[in-house]
């Protein structure tokens, strides 16, 4: 069990787990069992400069666009109803490879449509986004986001970024209205 | 303090600074429907499942075996629970509060409602809903406590089922008795049925209306459609008021019909047992099928004996009830023949329902309802001036309204 976020509260991946060297950012959540419209949330990645921003469109991973040029952050594809067990989304960085311009790489998640099919988080049951040391399969962080962001549609989760020769994450858990368009262009992506 | 959609918090901070929050109230409230809503408690165990039947909170059943909770309604609602959490055993690991509505309406016709709690008589908390939240579902679970971590939550969950409260019912692991099925579900089953009909839906909700007022849901029967083709009735062919009459009856075939087809007769002097009409040919077919009306070769006097002998001898072996709807413009002669007929039918599986069109002289027709000698009344009769003179629903209604009343008299003489 990996340790519960705060909101803002940092963790040192290297400290908190010595031997990390890549990561997987799950996203997971269960099926909708009742009726109307599926649950389709989205995670995704912007790798930003230490400006704040993405050195062009291809640094968003996203369901349209699942693996960096670099090759640094990949997309393990989109799930559109929240069937099967544990992640149904993920994202995996190798943090060698990340290139020497990009300073953070931000995840975030957003339930797709979520303002005409009427849907938040707290809706959902059993939502959570997780970091997980890809290698020992250890959870980092979890925030659960059924119950700590119920009325939320987006979110950014979390954010690695580099301090000196280590990757930190800081749990961000931040909510957003607009969707993925709306947190794509804070970032620097033309939408 | 106001609980929105999706919202998911902590109990206590709904009852920040309120000594007496070991014990409150729930009050239920939906306004603007038209038919019954019924609420209800449902007590569930870690699993999500209703496993003791004794832990649902209803008007029949008025309080859990351990008093946790209990029917209390507070003023001004419509229904509500009062709720003691520290009794609730262990094993019961969340309360529902949910809300189904029993007729052909679904939330989402629904003005607006609520579900707040109460403590001593003072409102601490309101989550309202509006019509606009729902869509179809006729049954919803409007808000849930749940134990997370040691603590209760509440969670304003705000969703449900189209099928009404026997889905519902089985979401939480429960049994729905086989012998009081939903009208839901053949209303439902009757629109997807009609779903590559386009043409025919909006019929779907009419016939449903009808289907669920004379209590013909559940039946299963037959459905013919004798029609009249001799010569008199040549406008109302060429001017296609046949093919709507089949397109309005389609409905019905393909509700009540094991097959969902409507067997298809025309007669004048002679008789053309025709394809049947079903949802992949009903397009036109008065002119496409068997080369189209005019190469039946009908448009001569009227036979109705010839065709009332086919019709009994393809249903007479059936074990299924069946419905002839018998078109007949009048000029009707042979009374003696057809009254011998019908009256040796009467001990058949088989309903006559004559309907007069357009014209005048409907000899015996008009007297099938009162004629003497036969086991049951196996046939009804109406007159209309034109076909279309009656809107849909009328027409369903009346199609409908003596059949019933014949399939309870043919199961007493156990022709059924």
């Amino acid at each position: 069990m990996g340790i519960s976020l705060n909101k803002g509260g940092n963790i040192s991946l290297s400290k908190t787990d010595p031997t990390l060297k890549n990561i997987i950012v799950g996203l997971g959540w269960d099926a909708r069992p009742t009726d109307g419209a599926d649950f389709d949330l989205d995670a995704s990645a912007f790798m930003v400069k230490a400006d704040g921003k993405v050195r062009s469109d291809s640094d968003f991973i996203f369901y349209n666009q699942m693996k960096s040029t670099c090759g640094s952050v990949e997309h393990t594809g989109d799930n559109r109803t929240g069937a099967g067990e544990g992640d149904d989304e993920a994202l995996i960085v190798l943090l060698d490879k990340v290139p020497a311009d990009i300073e953070r790489i931000v995840f975030t998640v957003t339930i797709h449509d979520a303002e005409s099919r009427k849907q938040n988080f707290g809706q959902v049951s059993n939502a959570f986004i997780r970091v997980v040391n890809k290698d020992s399969n250890n959870e980092v962080a979890r925030f659960d986001l059924s119950e700590d962001a119920s009325i939320e549609t987006a979110m950014t989760f979390g954010e690695i970024y580099k301090h000196g020769s280590e990757w930190k994450f800081k749990a961000v858990g931040q909510g957003y209205s607009g969707g993925l368009a709306a947190l794509a262009r804070q970032y620097g992506i033309s939408i | 303090m106001n609980i929105f959609k999706g919202q998911r918090i902590a109990l206590a901070s709904l009852f920040e600074n309120n000594a007496q929050a070991d014990r409150f109230q729930v009050g239920l409230s939906i306004s603007g429907n038209k038919e019954a809503i019924d609420f209800a408690c449902f007590g569930l165990d870690s699993q999500q499942k209703l496993s003791d039947d004794a832990y649902m909170t209803f008007f029949n059943q008025p309080k859990t075996p351990c008093g946790a909770v209990e029917l209390s309604t507070p003023v001004g609602d419509t229904l509500g629970f009062s709720c003691q959490l520290a009794k609730l055993p262990a094993k019961i690991d969340k309360l529902v509060f949910t809300a189904a509505i029993d007729g052909s309406t679904s939330m989402g016709q629904i003005k607006d409602g609520y579900l707040r709690f109460l403590i001593g008589n003072q409102e601490v908390a309101r989550f309202a809903f509006s019509g606009k939240d729902f869509q179809d579902e006729k049954a919803v679970m409007l808000g849930e406590l749940y134990r997370k971590d040691g603590d209760w939550r509440f969670s304003a969950v705000c969703q449900g089922f189209n099928g009404g409260m026997a889905a519902l019912v089985k979401h939480f692991g429960g049994e729905v008795a086989e012998e009081t099925p939903s009208p839901v579900s053949t209303k439902l089953s009757l629109e997807k049925k009609l779903a590559s009909a386009p043409k025919l839906i909006n019929l779907a909700k009419k016939a449903t209306v009808s289907l669920e007022k004379y209590q013909l849901q559940e039946t299963v029967a037959r459905i013919s459609l004798v029609l009249d083709a001799s010569g008199s009735m040549m406008n109302q062919y060429r001017t296609g008021k046949v093919q709507e009459v089949i397109e309005r009856l389609l409905p019905l075939a393909v509700h009540f019909d094991d097959d969902g087809e409507l067997d298809v007769w025309a007669f004048s002097s002679n008789v053309l047992a025709l394809p049947a009409a079903t949802l992949n040919n009903y397009a036109d077919f008065i002119n496409t099928t068997e080369g189209g009306w005019r190469n039946w070769g009908m448009m001569s006097i009227n036979n109705e004996p010839k065709v009332i002998k086919q019709v009994i001898e393809l249903y007479q072996k059936t074990l299924l009830p069946v419905l002839v709807i018998f078109i007949s413009d009048g000029g009707v002669s042979r009374n003696k023949e057809i009254k011998d007929l019908l009256t040796g039918a009467a001990c058949l599986p088989i309903f006559w329902q004559f309907i007069g069109i357009g014209g005048r002289n409907y000899g015996v027709l008009e007297q099938l309802d009162t004629m003497a000698g036969r086991v049951v009344d196996n046939c009804g009769f109406f007159a209309l001036d034109d076909l279309n003179s009656i809107s849909e629903q009328e027409l369903y209604d009346r199609l409908l309204s003596e059949f019933p009343l014949w399939l309870k008299a043919a199961k007493n003489k156990h022709i059924l």
